[in-house]
């Protein structure tokens, strides 16, 4: 439990009154609902409860609002039932959980397009951000050679935990010889220390640049260039600065598979 | 009690037992594409559904049209209910509590609500007249008078306002942490007030 921190379970209450807005935060406490049954059971009670909150909100609706819908249940075709309940739950939800799974593992072709896409969001999001900074040019360079690799027909993603906690995700292609690593839910580094990012390769390890600084959990995607078949991506707490070798033990190591 | 949510299943502090009964059966009624159950179940849900929406998005006709969708997902998606999760007055009010959510956290309805006041109880006048609603909305009343004032002011607006837990820490200018187990054992409190049925 490690991974999700002490206090997972203390968001039972706001999930139920559906209280959490961010997606990955709700991804990972039902992730988690799923494995423990007594945070099942805390939740169900408390959906409940709120069943009751609602039922005492109880008002007349419009009258002319009974004909309506059941004249439009008489023409709508319902769907048929699943077996597999919680695809369902997802699907009608249309919140896809993206569970973290503990050994770092490759993301299916499916979901690799939800990468993808949310990495475009990361990307726009941290473009805005530094525009606003000025350096335009270096921006719009950016911004297209990560487009490059997000675009490469053999880019394939892969995510996993860290150590410290919290997941990094990378997009990688051996076309483009480069890869995008981006991070979510990683702690700050400590006082004076910043994570560097290695490319582990069986000749040798090169240092691949530092993470940008977290903001509110996320860090804006770093491009990696210099990418050869056969490299890992590993990832060390250094003094500021970086340094040319690692001195830690890696908090990730992705494979990196062709 | 119960700081730990062990309660033994079946003794959920739902609707009275009957008409929990009586909406799992409607329910599995119009999975098989039963249009007169459909009609009685909107009968029954109807109010506790629009008025719940209404409560949220506060606007009438998007709450009358927020209502409407949800009701017709209620009959599209029946056979999709899964009694072992809840009953079936739980499945349908968390669909209209999540619709009429997502109505009011897009950016304009959000801006809209930022130079809205919250009001934290409903008026008397703002309830339907109906003896069982009325009696109802008396026994939740009486529990939400049992919460600290920070329990009852997190979870009203959390739940009747739509706000998500990082809003409401900012609305009443405290910590996340401390929302979150506020907001928890006020549910707690909550629920054992009301199960005591």
């Amino acid at each position: 439990m490690r991974l999700f921190g002490p206090d997972l379970h203390v968001l039972s209450g706001v999930y139920a009154l559906e209280g959490i807005d961010d997606e990955t935060e709700r991804s990972r406490f039902e992730h988690h609902l799923r494995r423990c049954q007594q945070c099942a059971d805390e939740v169900r009670g408390m959906s409940a409860t709120a069943t009751r909150l609602g039922f005492a909100a109880t008002q007349a609706p419009p009258p002319q609002m009974r004909e309506r819908v059941l004249a439009a249940a008489a023409r709508t075709r319902q769907l048929p039932p699943v077996v597999d309940h919680a695809r369902a739950a997802g699907e009608t939800r249309q919140r896809r959980a993206r569970p973290s799974a503990r050994p770092a593992r490759q993301v299916p072709r499916l979901a690799w397009s939800l990468v993808a896409a949310s990495l475009v969001v990361i990307v726009v999001l941290a473009t805005a951000l530094l525009r606003t900074q000025g350096d335009l040019n270096n921006v719009n360079q950016r911004q297209a050679a990560i487009t490059r690799v997000l675009e490469a027909p053999d880019a394939r993603a892969v995510t996993g935990p860290t150590s410290v906690g919290g997941t990094a995700t990378v997009v990688y292609s051996h076309a483009r010889h480069a890869l995008i690593l981006t991070s979510a839910h990683l702690p700050a580094p400590p006082r004076g220390k910043v994570y560097e990012l290695w490319l582990l390769g069986p000749p040798r390890v090169r240092a691949a640049g530092l993470l940008p600084a977290n903001a509110q959990g996320h860090t804006s995607p770093l491009l990696v260039k210099g990418l050869d078949r056969g490299d890992k991506i590993g990832m060390t707490v250094e003094p500021a600065g970086g340094t040319d070798q690692p001195t830690t033990t890696p908090i990730v190591v992705l494979s990196l598979r062709a | 009690m119960d700081a730990h949510g062990t309660r033994p299943a079946g003794a959920s502090p739902d609707l009275p037992e009957g008409r929990n009964r009586d909406l799992d059966g409607l329910l599995a009624q119009v999975a098989r594409g039963d249009e007169n159950a459909f009609a009685i179940l909107y009968d029954q849900l109807a109010g506790p559904v629009y008025g719940l929406i209404r409560r949220v998005v506060r606007d009438p006709a998007q709450s009358e049209e927020v209502a409407q969708e949800v009701l017709l997902e209620v009959w599209r998606t029946a056979a999709r209910f899964d009694p072992a999760r809840g009953s079936a007055a739980t499945w349908a009010m968390t669909i209209a509590h999540r619709r009429a959510v997502d109505r009011v956290r897009s950016a304009a309805a959000a801006a809209e609500r930022e130079k809205r006041t919250t009001m934290l109880l409903p008026p008397a006048d703002d309830v339907a007249d109906a003896v069982e609603a009325s009696l109802e909305r008396e026994r939740v009343r009486r529990c939400l008078d049992g919460l600290t004032e920070l329990q009852r002011e997190s979870i009203t607006l959390a739940y009747y306002g739509g706000y998500s837990y990082r809003e409401v820490a900012g609305l009443l200018g405290i910590t996340l942490g401390t929302i979150k187990t506020r907001i928890r054992d006020g549910l707690i409190r909550l629920r054992d007030c009301m199960g005591v049925a």
